[in-house]
């Protein structure tokens, strides 16, 4: 194989820039000769032809939705349409600074605000912020609102936090970094949520309740209003963690189901490019009683003034505004505005009928979930094991789990194996072993943006390796740059960067 | 609306369920908690449609490459290569997970295995992490990574200090980071030369961390700090945030002895975009390791002993870990330090020092101009310079500001709006792209401005 370090070519085929606008005995005489480098960073020495060449080879030993279906559950890997990238190449955002006037900002501003109103309008919410980067800050900044919140009430002794066992991993890691005491309540056997179990532990220290719904089951708490009875009463906050918001946009929101907080993660739900672990964005929204804590700033906007300068020309004047007891900043700038505006793009394409995004969600899942559970006799009878419904329900929302316990207690191939072989299909391999609630466990998302017959064909193709020799899943994969990788080994060894083949040279 | 393949099919798909309508789909949301009402928004638009908004709107921003700027601090009007972008938006990568499946992702896992070593030679300091949101983030997690590393033989427990000159922004974000962990924030001070008060310093001796930042948020490059690990102590992480780009130039904190280096990793990869998606960098020595955040790839080999690489030490992370996890970063910004890694590919170890001192040259020719001007006084002129520097002018620096962006400049960042007692002070920011016809347009607008004020 090769890597990056193995260029070390001429000093004089690298990339050419400008002289400095000074000598160098001129730029030199004013820093300490104590504080010079010694000798550059053992970079590679690459010209443009070649190092081209390396990140197309990289590139084409890495899946991504464009090279074929992605059904990683929770992760919502729909397709990102490429206008988007085009736009925020545009000079207008790529070139901007954040700390720009508001009258060099007004295109920004506005499509910030169309933003928050959108976003806020889709979940019932009163006010949104979108600074915070990624899901897992917009849990942690709106843990913050309801934390100061709570002490502004004289009731800063609220301590603790409830997450159900199958929440995703960051609710109790971003509440405990605010430094809440996690209480962990076990499912109900039917994966909903049990109302017995939360009455139990709410009570006069309860700060707030994290959890999403649908829940990463994929199926909707139908007892979801009553657990945000019960946790208000009690005086807490109910928080939604929004990765599942691609199920339910248009047809039940977080505000109607009593949540006072809510984050979006745009990357999801909004196609935000992934990126091979991001950017993301994760804008929050809350109600009224908490939108003083807010982060600052916010985009705000008034009739346009005669003696303002030109705007966008709707008629309004856009302006940063401070919530009045902001707690501050949680990322240093106004959050991934490129993010923001590739996300706004894609709202674009919706406008009102962001309802049928979710509805060809929905579908898509029901649809291969009900392809996969129901083969042909012909197939079944060479089936090893089935799997099991993850949890028992006539419909499930945009995603779904199956548990291979069977296929693992009959012939010995786990969740992973079967994702594994997966990978020789020319798919990604679905979400493994989460929620951990559900034994070898497989969490399927199709998105909206599959057709019929990719749908069609990944059932056909589960199904198929149900039917394969055990050892060969086993095995699996084949076909792949490398077969199955040893993380084991890498944890113990820890070769964390390159030894530095040429280093000495330098 | 084209972005759904089976619309128009919903029917067909239904009927093989034995369903007949969408509704029946959603029939376990129960009635009291649906939505009666159609969503009040504007009706779909198409690619066409909306390409035009983008044009209009993002059109009517004035863009820091329209006219002279030197709006920095922070961040860098850089120049990023072609190349990047192009290959960076290539579909495998740009559409891509979190590489969970390590078979199918050796490309970005290579890329970001390539990363963490340009990162931990450019600070040299041995480990690296897939990056931070920005340059804040990682501060104020190395802050609290550095206090449970140390906390346990800590003589001050529970307790950092961080430089008065970290800005607002930087410190709040910190503030919020910190304040769940119940740690005590005190502040060094510094000298008339915006020079840390060196022998002052060891007050934070056995404490858990120092954070200190080298350019300051004056620009500042202080020849204490190589002393200040020694002040300290081996118990008390030295964090220090850094100017990516002046590593070209300026010795590595991993030389004086830094424990742990943040910064902004945004002048490699990308532009300033109004401040996101932007990059933070960390990096740290063993000690930290199992105490760090963020992803973290790992060379390892397959069953047939073919080299290959997976993410690793996922232990201290909030999917395994949950509440106990070390942090509860998940989603970073990879494409973008994959943007940055192809960058600093490209530059190399010449390229990086040439670029430097690109800088370097831009900050000392225009801190030369401006100081020749009569009414502007330099704030730390005896002060050893790079990429910002602080200038005191007659009047408003806000107003003056304004007034001379109506002039056409953008002439900086009013320090008012940072600290109240800096109302008349501007940090100038250079760059690369620093031209000397930028620097006379700098300068003409500064004695318009002091022309001004004194009529």
């Amino acid at each position: 194989m090769s890597d990056i370090f193995s260029f070390n070519g001429s000093p004089k085929a690298g990339w050419s820039q400008p002289d400095p606008i000074l000598s160098d005995s001129e730029v030199l005489e004013t820093i300490p000769s104590s504080m010079l480098r010694n000798s550059p960073p053992a970079w590679p020495r690459a010209s443009e032809p070649e190092l081209v060449r390396h990140y197309t080879w990289l590139s084409r030993r890495n899946f991504g939705i464009d090279t074929g279906f992605y059904p990683l559950g929770s992760c919502t890997m729909k397709h990102n349409p490429r206008v988007n990238e085009r736009i925020v190449n545009l000079p207008g955002i790529d070139r901007m600074h954040p700390l720009q006037p508001e009258h060099q900002i007004q295109g920004i501003l506005s499509i910030f605000y169309e933003m928050q109103e959108m976003l806020a309008v889709c979940s019932g919410m009163d006010q949104v912020t979108l600074q915070p980067v990624a899901g897992a800050q917009g849990e942690f900044t709106a843990m913050r609102c309801i934390q100061e919140y709570h002490r502004e009430r004289g009731e800063g002794h609220r301590n603790k936090v409830i997450v159900p066992d199958s929440a995703h991993g960051t609710n109790p890691a971003s509440a405990s970094m605010c430094g809440y005491e996690i209480i962990e309540i076990p499912s109900a056997e039917d994966g909903r949520i049990d109302l017995e179990a939360l009455q139990s532990v709410v009570g006069e220290d309860t700060a707030a309740m994290m959890i999403t719904n649908p829940s990463t089951l994929g199926v909707f708490e139908p007892d979801i209003a009553r657990a945000s009875e019960m946790v208000h009463s009690a005086g807490g906050q109910m928080y939604y963690d929004g990765a599942n918001f691609n199920a339910i946009i248009g047809k039940t929101d977080p505000g109607l189901m009593g949540f006072d907080a809510v984050h979006y993660n745009l990357h999801k739900t909004f196609s935000q490019p992934h990126g091979g672990g991001g950017p993301g964005s994760g804008p929050i929204g809350v109600k009224e009683h908490l939108s003083k804590y807010l982060p600052s700033p916010i985009a705000s906007r008034r009739e346009i003034a005669e003696d303002d300068p030109e705007g966008v020309g709707d008629g309004y004047w856009y302006n940063w505004v401070t919530p009045e007891k902001t707690i501050g900043k949680v990322q240093q700038w106004h959050g991934n505005a490129g993010a923001v505006i590739r996300c706004w793009a894609f709202y674009r394409r919706y406008g009102r009928e962001l309802e049928r995004m979710s509805e060809h969600a929905v579908l898509n899942a029901n649809y291969l979930r009900f392809k996969i559970m129901n083969p042909d006799s012909e197939v079944l009878t060479k089936i090893h094991a089935m799997p099991l419904d993850g949890a028992p329900t006539d419909f499930v929302m945009h995603e779904f789990t199956l548990s291979m316990i069977d296929m693992k207690n009959k012939v010995g191939v786990t969740g992973k194996d079967i994702a594994k072989r997966l990978l020789d299909y020319g798919v990604m391999a679905p979400t493994l072993y989460f929620p951990m609630i559900v034994p070898e466990c497989l969490m399927i998302e199709p998105t909206e943006t599959e057709s019929k017959e990719v749908l069609d064909k990944f059932a056909k193709d589960f199904l198929n390796i149900l039917t394969e020799d055990p050892d060969i899943i086993k095995g699996a994969p084949y076909t792949t740059d490398v077969s199955r990788v040893d993380e084991v080994w890498a944890a113990r060894n820890l070769i964390l960067r390159h030894p530095g083949n040429n280093s000495e040279d330098n | 609306m084209d972005q759904l393949p089976n619309l128009g099919r919903e029917q067909e798909m239904l009927s093989i369920m034995g369903l007949n309508s969408m509704d029946e789909l959603f029939s376990n949301i129960p009635e009291d908690v649906r939505r009666k009402k159609p969503l009040p928004l504007p009706p779909p638009q198409s690619e066409e449609e909306i390409w035009r908004d983008a044009q209009h709107l993002l059109g009517s921003n004035i863009d820091l490459d329209s006219r002279p700027s030197f709006l920095s601090a922070g961040l860098s009007r850089n120049f990023v290569p072609t190349m990047v972008g192009m290959l960076a938006t290539r579909g495998e990568f740009l559409t891509s997970y979190t590489p969970y499946q390590a078979e199918v992702s050796q490309g970005m896992l290579q890329a970001m295995w390539e990363f963490q070593t340009m990162i931990s030679e450019l600070v040299n300091l041995p480990i690296s992490n897939v990056s931070m949101y920005d340059a804040s983030t990682s501060a104020a997690e190395a802050i609290t990574c550095a206090v449970r590393v140390h906390n346990k033989k800590a003589t001050q427990k529970d307790t950092i200090y961080v430089s008065e000159l970290v800005p607002p922004h930087r410190m709040s974000v910190i503030k919020n980071y910190v304040q769940g962990s119940g740690i005590n924030l005190h502040t060094l001070k510094h000298d008339e030369n915006g020079h840390l008060d060196i022998d002052n310093a060891s007050i934070a001796h056995g404490s858990c961390a120092v954070y200190v930042e080298q350019p300051n948020s004056f620009g500042i490059l202080d020849e204490g700090l190589l002393d200040l690990k020694g002040k300290i102590g081996e118990n008390t992480a030295l964090i220090v945030g850094i100017d990516a780009v002046s590593l070209g130039l300026v010795s590595p904190p991993g030389d004086w002895g830094a424990d742990i280096v943040v910064g902004e990793g945004q002048p490699f990869g990308i532009g300033p975009t109004f401040g996101g998606p932007i990059y933070g960098i960390f990096a740290c020595t063993e000690k930290y390791i199992r105490q760090m955040p963020g992803r973290i790839v790992g060379q390892t080999y397959d069953t047939n002993e073919k080299q290959a690489f997976t993410l690793t030490l996922s232990t201290r992370e909030q999917h395994i870990r949950r509440h106990r996890a070390t942090s509860n970063i998940c989603s970073n910004e990879t494409l973008i330090a994959l943007m940055g890694a192809m960058h600093m590919s490209l530059l190399g170890p010449e390229g990086i020092t040439v670029l430097a001192k690109r800088v370097a040259a831009s900050t000392q020719a225009t801190r030369k101009a401006l100081s020749s001007i009569e009414g502007v006084e330099l704030i730390h002129p005896k002060s050893s310079i790079f990429r910002d520097f602080a200038i005191k002018i007659p009047g408003d620096s806000e107003k003056a500001v304004s007034f001379m962006d109506s002039k056409g400049v953008i002439a900086g960042f009013p320090m008012g709006l940072w600290w109240e007692s800096h109302s008349s002070s501007i940090l100038v920011g250079c760059d690369e792209r620093t031209s000397e016809s930028d620097i006379s347009s700098l300068v003409l607008a500064i004695k318009e401005w002091i022309k001004e004020v004194k009529n």
